[in-house]
């Protein structure tokens, strides 16, 4: 995929969502545990965080397509 | 130990390595060998780039990331045991893309009616373009609405339009669309 930097900043947020809090679940065998998904979050955040801030700022281009 | 990416019609298309495809009942699910360490961004993408580039090729579902299996016995074991639901969760999806919509602004400050109204502004018209729609809980105070809709191939173009004439027709809000998804949000039924 070559999205740039920018439409992956924005597209970060939604790609967490889709990740980590989506798809099909089988077998039983998440090795991401609840605790691990939030740790996750956490991690992630700080970046989120500065996308969230940019994007209210209207810093981004007005559609943040990463179409 | 093996990470599942999708499940898709058996026969899965041609994958490059270190990909496998393991079928049973019909289905095919997609795998690759278990990455361990830290969940970052760029591990995040590289599991997706993976999902988009079969999603190229095929309706798939995708399957929740993190999602492990000892060998592709268990794999396949794990297709057998709920191919009835998955069958049935591919077909829905069938033929379409997830969009997500994002809605970003302060209407009317903290009113919560004006915040409603202008979530709902976006959301109704999107959600009569999609097949079907999902609404996800905002994260952030200045999200009005976080959203996935299940768009046809074929309408995604359309749809985009239409957000593009929202955002024109709501110049205070800022309407953040990314896609086209695999269908992550309507992979549970």
């Amino acid at each position: 995929m070559s999205r740039d930097v920018t439409e992956r900043n924005v597209a970060l947020v939604d790609l967490v969502d889709r990740l980590l809090g989506g798809g099909v679940v089988i077998a039983g065998d998440i090795t991401l545990a609840a605790a691990d998904v939030d740790l996750v979050y956490v991690n992630l955040r700080a970046l989120i965080t500065s996308v969230a801030t940019a994007e209210e700022k209207n810093a981004l281009p007005r559609m943040g397509s990463a179409l | 130990m093996i990470d599942l990416y999708a499940i898709t019609d058996d026969p899965a298309p041609p994958l490059s390595e270190p990909l496998t495809a393991v079928a049973s009942h019909g289905l095919a699910v997609v795998c690759g060998p278990a990455e361990d360490g830290e969940v970052t961004a760029e591990v995040l993408w590289r599991h997706e780039e993976v999902v988009e580039a079969l999603m190229e090729e095929r309706d798939l579902l995708p399957v929740r990331f993190g999602t492990r299996v000892d060998d592709e016995t268990a794999a396949a074991r794990a297709l057998g045991d709920r191919h009835v639901q998955l069958a049935g969760a591919l077909d829905r999806v069938r033929g379409a893309v997830e969009l997500s919509v994002r809605v970003i602004g302060h209407a009317g400050g903290d009113d919560l009616r004006a915040k409603a109204a202008a979530a709902a502004a976006v959301h109704g018209p999107l959600s009569q373009e999609a097949r079907a729609s999902t609404q996800l809980i905002p994260r952030e105070p200045s999200e009005l609405l976080r959203a996935a809709y299940l768009v046809d191939r074929a309408s995604v173009d359309s749809f985009v339009a239409h957000v593009a004439r929202l955002q024109e027709a709501n110049p205070r809000l800022r309407l953040l669309c990314t896609g086209p998804w695999p269908a992550y949000s309507f992979a549970e039924s």
